[in-house]
């Protein structure tokens, strides 16, 4: 098994993994998204809304917000017995929204959310939120907790976690003609031919069209994959670092692979 | 209506890149250089700032009653 990072930042990682079976990487790729759990709002209540929004709609929109998660001092409703968040201050954090349009219209953004943790806060303070008109106001107070990608996608931690095979490219050189067909029709100009040499770029670019293959007249290109290698890519939302998303998803599974070892060896105790 | 949070296919958040766009649009800049600047890379998330249109301003006047 062998690891090289492409891309990395708090927002985003691509990594090369090589050697690795397609159902292990495919199991880190839906915990990523299904069970690694994050901070959203969940539950709102309104005290005041005269805008043009219907309060439901401007619920959603609230939960939607990423905010900045801290897995370490909360805990999920079900592990503590919570039936109603807003009366239990270990699971739920509360923000509380009271704006009004005094003289002029307002945009309502998710900076002006007060939260009563600091460091449960949105991702970013532009979110439009609602617009008011002169003398609408709003007021209102949501309660955040943790929850899953499998319960509602507002949870997840991720945007994009996908990986694809690594493509492999190769060419008869003895059929080759050196025409520059390909070099036309790739999409991702992986392809460049200088006299009698033709040159593949990063490999890695190449989205496995097979465009190349249809284009190359005396059919000397072979486009396939490295059944074990994979290129694999996360996208945060912001709730959580991208390494951070990564060690919490192998957490996860770990604990999902130990608690199935137990069960099997009660069983045929 | 008002700019969606996140992209409808994807979930990535564009809800605050939306007045950074509108503004630097209005002032004549190519949409795909403004796009490319502000980070959005799929077509998906280029196509909710594209074709939105901020209806809101227009029922802004028509408060519910309190």
């Amino acid at each position: 098994m062998e690891v090289s990072i492409l891309e990395y930042s708090d927002k985003y990682l691509k990594a090369l993994v090589r050697n690795v079976p397609l159902p292990l990487i495919n199991a880190l790729r839906r915990t990523i998204i299904a069970e690694v759990p994050t901070m959203a709002i969940d539950e709102v209540l309104f005290i005041d809304n005269t805008s043009a929004l219907y309060d439901e709609i401007i619920a959603h929109r609230l939960g939607l917000i990423p905010l900045k998660t801290d897995l370490d001092r909360y805990k999920m409703p079900e592990e503590v017995g919570c039936k109603d968040i807003t009366q239990c201050r270990e699971v739920a954090v509360r923000l509380i929204l009271d704006v009004e349009a005094k003289d002029d219209i307002r945009v309502v953004y998710s900076g002006d959310l007060k939260s009563e943790d600091p460091e449960i806060t949105p991702v970013s303070d532009k979110i439009p939120i609602v617009i008011l008109s002169k003398g609408q106001k709003i007021a209102l107070e949501a309660y955040a907790r943790l929850g899953r990608g499998r319960e509602h996608i507002k949870w997840s931690p991720v945007s994009v976690s996908v990986f694809k095979y690594l493509p492999k490219i190769e060419v008869n050189l003895e059929l080759c003609t050196y025409c520059g067909e390909c070099v036309k029709a790739c999409p991702r100009k992986i392809f460049s031919i200088e006299g009698d040499n033709i040159k593949i770029g990063n490999i890695i670019n190449c989205i496995l069209c097979r465009a190349c293959e249809e284009a190359c007249p005396t059919k000397a290109i072979t486009v396939s994959w490295e059944s074990d290698s994979f290129v694999f890519y996360i996208e945060s939302t912001g709730a959580l670092p991208s390494k951070r998303i990564i060690v919490e998803a192998f957490k996860i599974l770990k604990n999902k692979l130990l608690q199935l070892q137990k069960k099997v060896m009660e069983a045929t105790k | 209506m008002i700019i969606p949070v996140r992209c409808f296919t994807c979930g990535a958040l564009i809800g605050d890149k939306w007045e950074e766009f509108k503004k630097r649009i209005a002032q004549g800049e190519p949409p795909s250089k403004v796009l490319d600047e502000l980070g959005i890379k799929r077509y998906c998330c280029r196509r909710m700032l594209l074709s939105h249109i901020d209806l809101i301003y227009d029922v802004l006047n028509f408060t519910r009653p309190s």
